[in-house]
């Protein structure tokens, strides 16, 4: 077998974690089209996430 | 021409050839999976229409964060990190087309249709290709695509309809993309595109595979009341 990415599984199960948790945040304001807040609020978490992502700063996450 | 199916354990035993261009595609696949959500998170999410869209554009971002690690995971387990373009500045991106930011709607929404369409196509290059991992993959990575194409062709279709000013803005975008997206699949001599195909990682020639895309959008492009762009026009790759 060929030496492995060292994190390459930690990388994968941060990045699965974050994926998951902007389904949820997705899910929770499209479910509630008609309630601004819940939408504000979904909208608002799902930004936090995304930015953390576009930073990359991979070390950080695996800390 | 080489016709096996090779494994992640049967790597090592690989041609180097064969290992520099595995690596080398998955890094660029990598890149451009991560690039579409650098191009227009920080400035479309909060810019989006309507809240239902700015949400539409972060579920879009998680499902091109999710191919990325995919793609990285199968680089990953054959020893190629790919996590460097996590936090590569766009103007660094492989693609031409990832360098720079979307800064209106309408760029946004042809982005979708035409771009995310480019990176269909260079996922079905992958369909039975010689390594299994990246085989199967795609599949998920493929229908999701498929979502933000729709997606991206109904909000263009959309602002065509919105009147003559959004037409007008529409057409400037698509003429603006339609050039990218036809460079985006390189160029026609391209020996490296040979020596893919000879390894069994790709299926078309550069060339095939641009003139399938035209032959696919062009109808497209006239059914929706847009003029298909001049393909030789401002490319850069030809």
């Amino acid at each position: 077998m060929p030496q492995a990415v060292a994190n390459i599984e930690q990388l994968d199960e941060h990045l699965m974690e974050v994926v998951r948790a902007l389904h949820s945040a997705v899910r929770q304001g499209v479910s509630h089209k008609d309630n601004s807040k819940v939408m504000d609020t979904a909208i608002k978490d799902c930004k936090e996430m995304l930015d953390e992502v576009m930073k990359g700063n991979v070390k950080e996450w695996l800390n | 021409m080489f016709t096996d199916k090779i494994e992640a354990k049967d790597f090592d035993k690989m041609d180097p050839e064969y290992k520099e261009l595995l690596g080398h595609v998955l890094a660029i696949q990598a890149d451009c999976e991560i690039g579409g959500p650098h191009l227009y998170v920080e400035t479309m999410l909060p810019a989006a229409p309507t809240k239902l869209d700015q949400l539409i554009i972060a579920r879009t971002a998680a499902e091109e964060i999710d191919h990325f690690r995919k793609v990285a995971r199968v680089a990953g387990d054959i020893g190629v990190d790919v996590s460097f373009v996590l936090s590569q500045p766009n103007e660094k991106r492989f693609v031409d087309t990832f360098r720079g930011l979307i800064t209106t709607w309408e760029d946004n929404a042809v982005f979708g249709f035409l771009i995310d369409r480019v990176g269909r196509y260079q996922l079905e290059e992958f369909y039975d290709c010689s390594y299994l991992p990246l085989q199967r993959i795609l599949p998920d990575i493929v229908t999701e695509e498929l979502g933000h194409i729709e997606y991206g062709y109904n909000k263009t279709l959309e602002l065509i309809q919105s009147g003559d000013e959004g037409k007008a803005r529409t057409q400037k975008a698509v003429d603006y993309w339609y050039v990218r997206a036809l460079d985006m699949f390189g160029r026609s001599a391209s020996i490296k595109s040979e020596r893919y195909r000879y390894w069994g990682l790709k299926r078309r020639s550069n060339d095939q595979a641009r003139q399938d895309y035209i032959n696919e959008v062009g109808p497209i492009l006239t059914q929706m009341g847009l003029t298909v762009p001049d393909p030789n026009k401002g490319r850069r790759y030809m």
